[in-house]
């Protein structure tokens, strides 16, 4: 059964956008990067935001996760309206509702795979002081990285960095997580890995944005979002493929 | 404490080792500064006047004909006095086979040593206390000119021309006694029963009176003093030769003290300044590093106030490493310096613990001045939004590049790729340059203002040159024969030209109703070409000039009536005499001196004959000249003229540098703290500008950049900053230089003639040259290790 987001039907949407324009201020000419965004994005989805270098996908997921403002336009998440959040409430809001997941794995250097995915549960004082060491294991565990757990992430592979940060993305066990490229920097084989993760964690309910410009990932997403020149210009919807 | 983020805190820490020891040490220097000059100023005063008072200072000495113990006794239960001594004091011929020729000795001799109650002796290393008949204590300041030891021997020469032998049997500390290097004469004690031996009577001719009272002024003093001068001494029949009134409570150092302990509070407060500064500038290049991690801590659910805090924890920790390393390190430079300044300054240090306030002040320079330092640049760096911090390479560069900057760059478009890229970094970093340039160009104006301070020091002593045309002098015990001194010192070999003077101390009446004892009036020709004076204000003495009189600015500055156009009443030889003050000069480090014809002042003198004599030379060396004043004091001798001193100008000269040079000293500690923490803060910018750029450094070695050429891009940039800095710094050093000058001019109360060293200019312009390529080559040196694997993994 066709699940297409129509603007208007969005009741039960965990995720809200309307009219979402962003300008950046660069210098003499004003540069619309987002024209108008509406989208909906409901629990349990697996979107792929797709396009070409430019046309405005990081703007677009920053938007989602808060990390910047829109110029205008509403976003509401989980009931909560993301646009009207000042940065220490965002900052909190962020930690307990959305995983970001980066390009650059972003793993803090001078801390262990671990530590640093014991910091979101400190940071957001989530989880009794003992419990959490529990939860770090077991979310490494699930990204198979249990026996790196003492390392520092430079001592890591590209891959396992990058699932290190998904783990991360996942300590304050947000409902949904956004990824920039998350396999960018990796080889397709590493890359395939990342996305199974994903996939996995769409099956126990997590709701995934990810920004990739790699067309065969995007072919794998439930659902695809083709950006271009900072609108939503089309749209794609996958039945899941091994007929659920 | 165990939570992860403070676990990122102590790793950061840990794992940026040069960094961490970089902004310790920056902050250690601050503590260190304001620790050594802060704690050196307060112990200093502290010991120092600890022990004057503890010295009983003498608030009245009279110079009489002798007199006894009932005599004593009377003074000592006169109303308004606390303490009264008598002693005998005598000033002395001696030779000693550590010097080259004849010497003064300021004897004193004190009838019962276990009951000093006027200025306190404290023996220091004797053989025996007090000196046994035949030995002599010398105050201890005479190791400052000579090495002197226990069991030399000096031939003193006695009144009546007789050689006689002291044996030095220890060194004992007179707080009250003018330092040797400072009059150049020695200070030395004797026992009573030696007295006849040399010469002398057993007798007290010096009354030393302490008066009771806390706040006395100077006009009670005087009061009190001429009391007991008519009520004690004349009363009873004995003749009071001068009166010394000091002005209570003050050491006659105090003058040097009040210079120093300014000096040294100007450069607590500059070195507070700039500790300060090195600490905005090493947190603002922490968290401009810092600003990507800042942005994921954010961007994964951390606050800014959580992420403010754990830096704040971070700085915190600094301060605390900082305080200590720098608490006792200051506490030992303190020491040190208080020792020298002991020694220089004479004065006995019973506590080098410096009292709980500078502690405190360190304390807070080491924890609070940093924490305040840096909440700008943190809350800067923590407020700054996800997207710019995780987007952000460097510190407003992207503002910044496209500017003037790289159009200026452009036009000059001979230099060479490496040295135009530098310069574009020097530039780029502007917030963290304009810093290190505020705190070098400080530091470096500090530097050539000492510079210009020791020149105009030594421009002073150069003017006090062109004043003396003669190169000795010989002063006589009473007036002397003019025709007969001249005659024998005409005679001798190397002399070319003499003339003679007439001086005598007179008492002038101030306008307040006290009176000034001991005052020098100096019978000069009026057309002496054996000086030149340095007229300040009216004119010099005329021919057929009668009651005119020209003072000098010792004289004007302690004495306030004696000002030009004044009519001031003198008594000259028990005879009032009406003078006018035409003229001011210079003053000449030799006191106060009032000048007036000499004809006219042999004719208020009721004795004819001259006191001293002033002799031109052929000779140009010190040391002929010195020979030459030995063989006229010699032949002076056998012609039982009695010499009381003599002196080469160049000695005086030396003397008088010595001085000042105390002053000299304590600038150039100054200036080298101040070009230590100008070190410190370049090279801590320097290092932060290689970590910055280590993506840059990796694509340049990517592209085939040699060793060579990163080592050249970075030292130019150290160049950079430092040629800027001197250039700033000299521009700043003339108005700066010149205060200091004034400053001491006030301070010590003498017109230092004020010349702006264009050598120091010169000199520093090398010195920093070479500490920028110093504090340059430790980064570069990091920089060309950057690979390029390092490169890209700092994306
Ligand atoms: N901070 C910024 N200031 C100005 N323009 C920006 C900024 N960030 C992105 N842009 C511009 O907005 C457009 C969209 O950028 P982005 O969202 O990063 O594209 P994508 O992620 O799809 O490559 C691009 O043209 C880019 O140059
Ligand atoms: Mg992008």
């Amino acid at each position: 059964m066709s699940q297409i987001a129509t603007p208007g039907s969005s009741d039960g949407a965990l995720l809200r956008l309307r009219s979402v324009f962003k300008v950046y201020d660069t210098g003499e000419t004003p540069f619309t990067a987002l024209k108008g965004i509406d989208l909906d994005v409901h629990t349990g989805e697996f979107v792929g935001i797709i396009g070409k270098s430019g046309s405005g996908k990081t703007t677009l997921i920053n938007m989602i996760t808060g990390i910047d403002h829109p110029t205008s336009g509403e976003i509401v998440i989980d009931g909560t309206p993301v646009h009207d959040l000042g940065e220490n409430d965002l900052a909190r809001w962020r930690g307990r509702t959305i995983g970001v997941v980066f390009q650059f794995f972003q793993l803090l250097p001078t801390l262990t795979v671990r530590e640093n995915i014991l910091l979101p549960m400190d940071f957001c004082h989530m989880w009794a002081p003992r419990e959490r060491v529990d939860r770090a294991m077991d979310l490494l565990e699930q990204v198979e990285l249990a026996d790196q757990a003492n390392k520092l992430p430079a001592a890591l592979s590209g891959g396992q960095q990058q699932r290190a940060a998904i783990a991360r993305a996942l300590a304050n066990d947000p409902p949904i997580l956004a990824a920039d490229e998350p396999t960018g920097n990796l080889d397709s084989k590493t890359a395939d890995a990342v996305f199974g993760l994903f996939e996995r964690l769409v099956e126990h309910h997590k709701t995934i944005i990810m920004v990739t410009h790699d067309n065969d990932m995007a072919n794998r997403v439930r659902r695809a979002l083709h950006v271009s020149d900072g609108e939503i210009i089309e749209e794609r919807v996958h039945r899941p493929r091994a007929g659920a | 404490m165990h939570a992860v983020r403070w676990k990122k805190v102590f790793r950061d820490l840990a794992s940026h080792r040069f960094r961490t020891v970089l902004v310790v040490l920056s902050i250690a220097t601050g503590i260190f500064a304001v620790g050594v000059v802060m704690g050196g100023r307060a112990i200093l005063l502290r010991e120092f006047d600890s022990e004057f008072a503890a010295s009983v200072p003498l608030n009245a000495d009279f110079y009489t004909m002798p007199f006894s113990d009932p005599i004593v006794r009377r003074a000592r239960e006169y109303p308004g006095v606390a303490e009264a001594m008598g002693r005998h004091s005598a000033s002395l011929r001696y030779r000693w086979a550590g010097a080259d020729a004849p010497r003064t000795l300021s004897l004193v001799a004190i009838k019962d040593y276990d009951d000093v109650t006027v200025q306190r002796i404290v023996p220091e290393t004797v053989r025996s206390w007090p000196p046994k008949r035949g030995e002599i204590v010398l105050e201890r300041a005479a190791l400052q000119v000579g090495k002197y030891e226990i069991g030399d021997t000096l031939e003193v020469e006695t009144r009546t021309g007789e050689k006689k032998i002291l044996t030095v049997s220890g060194f004992a500390h007179d707080i009250n006694a003018v330092p040797a290097q400072f009059v150049g004469s020695e200070t030395g004690y004797v026992s009573f029963e030696s007295l006849p031996d040399i010469g002398e009577a057993k007798s007290y001719n010096e009354l030393l009176v302490a008066m009771t009272g806390t706040s006395l002024t100077q006009r009670e003093a005087s009061l009190l003093a001429e009391n007991i001068k008519r009520d004690v001494l004349e009363e009873n029949g004995i003749t009071v030769l001068g009166v010394y009134v000091p002005k209570p409570g003050s050491h006659f150092l105090g003058d040097i003290f009040k210079a120093v302990s300014l000096l040294l509070l100007a450069l607590g407060l500059l070195s507070l300044l700039l500790s300060g500064f090195l600490v905005v500038n090493t947190v603002s290049a922490l968290m401009a590093q810092q600003i990507k991690q800042v942005g994921i801590m954010k961007a994964i659910g951390g606050r800014a106030s959580q992420v403010t805090w754990m830096y704040l924890g971070m700085v915190a920790i600094y301060g605390v490493l900082a305080v200590l390393v720098g608490v006792p390190a200051s506490a030992w430079a303190g020491q040190q310096f208080i020792e020298f300044a002991a020694g220089v300054l004479n004065f006995r240090v019973s506590s080098y613990v410096p009292p709980d306030w500078v502690t405190t002040l360190e304390v807070g320079v080491g924890l609070v001045v940093p924490l305040l330092a840096a909440i700008v640049p943190i809350r800067l760096g923590t407020r700054t939004s996800v997207v710019k911090a995780l987007t952000q390479t460097g510190v407003d560069s992207a503002a910044f590049g496209h500017g003037l900057v790289d159009r200026v760059l452009g036009l000059l478009r001979g230099l060479p790729r490496p040295v135009a890229l530098s310069l574009r970094n020097t530039f780029l970093r502007k917030g963290r340059l304009l810093l290190t340039l505020t705190t070098l160009s400080l530091a470096s104006a500090v530097v050539m203002s000492v510079f210009s301070v020791q020149a105009s020091i030594n421009q002073t002593t150069d003017d006090l040159e062109d004043w003396w045309r003669y190169e000795a002098q010989v002063r006589y015990e009473r007036q002397t024969d003019q025709a007969g001194t001249e005659r024998i010192i005409k005679g001798t070999p190397g002399v070319t030209e003499v003339e003679s003077w007439v001086g005598t101390t007179v008492t002038l009446d101030r306008p307040d109703g006290t009176t000034a004892e001991g005052l020098n009036l100096i019978g000069t020709p009026y057309d002496t070409t054996f000086i030149h004076p340095t007229m300040l204000a009216g004119r010099w003495l005329q021919v057929g000039d009668e009651d005119a009189v020209v003072v000098n600015t010792d004289a004007r500055k302690s004495e306030p009536s004696l000002d030009l156009g004044q009519r001031v009443t003198v008594e000259v030889a028990g005879e009032k005499r009406v003078l006018r003050v035409v003229g001011v000069v210079k003053g000449q480090f030799g006191g106060s001196a009032l000048y007036m014809n000499r004809e006219a002042l042999t004719v208020l003198l009721p004795e004819s004959g001259i006191t001293q004599t002033l002799i031109k030379m052929s000779f140009t060396d010190t040391a002929s000249q010195r020979r030459a004043l030995d063989e006229i004091e010699t032949r002076l001798d056998d012609a039982n003229y009695r010499v009381v001193s003599t002196r080469t100008t160049a000695q005086f000269r030396e003397q008088i540098a010595s001085e000042l040079g105390i002053l000299v000293a304590f600038l150039v500690i100054m200036a080298v703290l101040l070009a230590a923490v100008g070190v410190i803060g370049l090279t801590g910018t320097m290092t932060i500008n290689v970590i910055e750029s280590t993506r840059e450094i990796g694509v340049m070695r990517a592209i085939g950049a040699q060793h060579g050429s990163i080592y050249q891009i970075f030292i130019t940039e150290g160049l950079a900053v430092g040629f800027m800095a001197w250039l700033i710094g000299a521009a700043a050093a003339y108005p700066m230089s010149y205060g200091l000058v004034s400053l001491l001019s006030g301070a010590i109360g003498l017109p230092l003639s004020y010349h702006f060293s264009l050598t120091g200019v010169g000199s520093w312009l090398g010195i920093i040259a070479a500490i920028s390529v110093l504090a340059s080559v430790a980064p570069a040196f990091r920089a060309s290790q950057v690979s390029v694997r390092d490169a890209i993994a700092y994306e």
